[in-house]
């Protein structure tokens, strides 16, 4: 059986840039995978590939095995929701979702349950005119669901939703995961889905940077050992000579930082030295810390 | 196709272009017409009805602009993407709103025709002057502009798929329609041709007045070539559509 979403050495060149690179993954029924990258990095292109909108240069995206323009019904086997405006300032948010409905041959109750899913009801007959950004991503993601999708592909769906907000969508994609649906969640902002996300996907500049479960990714950035106390430039001496990487720590105190060697080596090498430490604590690298050194990384030299 | 369709209806009732177009166009059509009524001065034998039924004419221009603001009203606000992802066949898209705009363009054509010959009618018949308009005269005209009224939104809905900027689509219909229709006029060789397949002619032939007459073509074979014109530009419209990256 094919994967819900299958990304195979997808190439989008606009003219000159490459705005994404061979670009290969795919997510899995049941499972949530964060898609992320900074701003610019081709999430947009990429997803907006896999929605049959934008033509690949190279590579194929499928959505259980077939492109998105050969789906035969559509709305019922993707929802999506894409960065942008999307609406009709004219049209009331109601009569949006309708227009889609019809298209699709979904009645108006679909429409109403929907609405107030997303606590729009109250305002779903006003002119979208005068929406904020937080009830065009809720109309949005309304849209997303109106064909009750197995497979969601959402571009940024916190952008613009109050801290509330933001934690009703990450139960929200939980409970979608848990019923057997696969999403596919892009952000700039890790945080955003690190508690949600099974899986992340990371690109930069169009390739892909990283693609692991979240802890495993974690586990590989170890960020050293932080050792304080009033004999530690003796201790960091005696490390480096052994070949460790010492760094002064990033507090100021005069505590240093020693990568490249384990709690326990480091713990040897002050017994066997007789040096005395008031604390030693391994560094946990947070999640934005280790974002920004896989994009950054991948982004140093001749682009 | 037919949720489409439907789905295309939808969305012209539900924002208030349409309606702000076909109010405007009966204010202005009708105003003329009840003007021209009430203070115009015919000689026996003359046919004011004929005269006064071309006011009608300003229909083509209201619905030309509907049809042009079908698409690009899409792309302008983004609604293109959510339409794309319902109904992923671009084609069937541009078929669906193609067919939408006839028909909203026909309702149109018909309610300015009607209100234009009932006000003409009316008034005349007051003033005690004979409009000479028999019963067959309005039958050929309200075919005629209900038709015209269709067509030319229908020619709007291809240009305003090819050239997907709203302002850039109605400048360039309007240019073509006021000025190139004009010049090439002027051109020798070309101007045959414009005198019988330009849109200004083909008009004056399906509507069955307007004074171009001796190289217009008759009322049924001048709708078949405009037709042919919304249908060609609709398909090329799509074909540009179809490879196109949807970005916005």
């Amino acid at each position: 059986m094919a994967h819900a979403i299958e990304v195979d050495g997808l190439t989008k060149r606009f003219g000159a840039h490459t705005a994404v690179d061979d670009l290969s993954f795919s997510v899995s029924a049941g499972r949530v995978v964060g898609f992320l990258g900074p701003n610019g990095a081709g999430k947009t292109t990429t997803l907006r590939a896999l929605l049959g909108l934008i033509h690949p240069s190279k590579g194929t995206a499928t959505i259980d095995g077939r492109p998105y323009v050969e789906l035969e019904d559509p709305i019922g086997t993707v929802g999506a929701l894409l960065d942008g405006g999307m609406l009709h300032p004219g049209r009331n948010g109601r009569n949006h979702l309708r227009t889609l409905a019809r298209a699709a041959g979904i009645g108006d109750a679909r429409v109403d349950e929907l609405l107030q899913l997303v606590e729009l009801s109250a305002d779903s007959r006003r002119r979208t005119k005068g929406y904020s950004l937080g009830m065009r991503q809720r109309l949005g993601l309304a849209a997303a669901l109106l064909g009750d999708p197995r497979v969601l592909v959402l571009d940024e769906p916190a952008n613009g939703l109050d801290p509330q907000g933001i934690r009703w969508l990450r139960d929200f994609l939980r409970s979608l995961a848990a019923e057997g649906r696969a999403v596919l969640v892009s952000s700039h902002v890790l945080s955003e889905v690190a508690q949600t996300a099974d899986e992340v996907v990371v690109i930069h500049r169009g390739r892909s940077v990283a693609q692991a479960p979240l802890r495993e990714l974690m586990a590989q950035r170890s960020g050293g050992v932080r050792v304080a106390g009033p004999d530690v430039a003796r201790l960091g001496e005696l490390l480096r000579a052994d070949g460790a990487t010492v760094q002064p720590a990033a507090d100021g105190d005069g505590s240093i930082l020693v990568s490249g060697r384990s709690g326990e080596q480091i713990g040897r090498a002050i017994a066997a030295n007789g040096i005395v430490i008031s604390e030693l604590s391994p560094v946990v690298q947070s999640l934005e810390e280790a974002f920004f050194e896989l994009t950054d990384g991948a982004g140093r030299g001749p682009s | 196709m037919s949720r489409a369709f439907a789905s295309e209806l939808l969305k012209l009732r539900t924002t208030r272009t349409f309606f702000a177009l076909a109010l405007s166009a009966i204010l202005l059509v009708g105003g003329i017409s009840v003007l021209g009524a009430a203070l115009g001065s015919w000689k026996g034998g003359q046919t004011p009805g004929h005269d006064l039924v071309g006011i009608a004419t300003f229909v083509e221009l209201f619905t030309l602009v509907l049809g042009v603001l079908a698409v690009s009203t899409e792309f302008r606000h983004g609604t293109i993407t959510p339409t794309l992802l319902t109904v992923p066949s671009r084609g069937r898209v541009v078929a669906a709103k193609l067919m939408a705009h006839l028909l909203a363009g026909l309702v149109l054509g018909l309610l300015v025709v009607l209100l234009d010959i009932g006000l003409v009618e009316a008034i005349l018949s007051a003033r005690d002057i004979d409009s000479g308009t028999s019963a067959s005269d309005a039958l050929r005209w309200s075919i005629g502009y209900g038709a015209a009224g269709a067509l030319f939104a229908g020619i709007g809905v291809g240009v305003g798929t090819i050239v997907r900027n709203q302002v850039g689509a109605l400048v360039g219909a309007f240019a073509w329609l006021f000025v190139a229709e004009g010049l090439l006029g002027l051109v020798p060789g070309v101007r045959d041709v414009i005198a019988t397949y330009g849109l200004t002619s083909l008009s004056d032939g399906l509507t069955v007045s307007g004074d171009h007459g001796s190289d217009a073509l008759a009322q049924a074979p001048a709708g078949l070539v405009l037709l042919a014109y919304a249908v060609l530009l609709a398909i090329a419209g799509a074909a540009l559509l179809r490879r196109r990256d949807v970005t916005t």
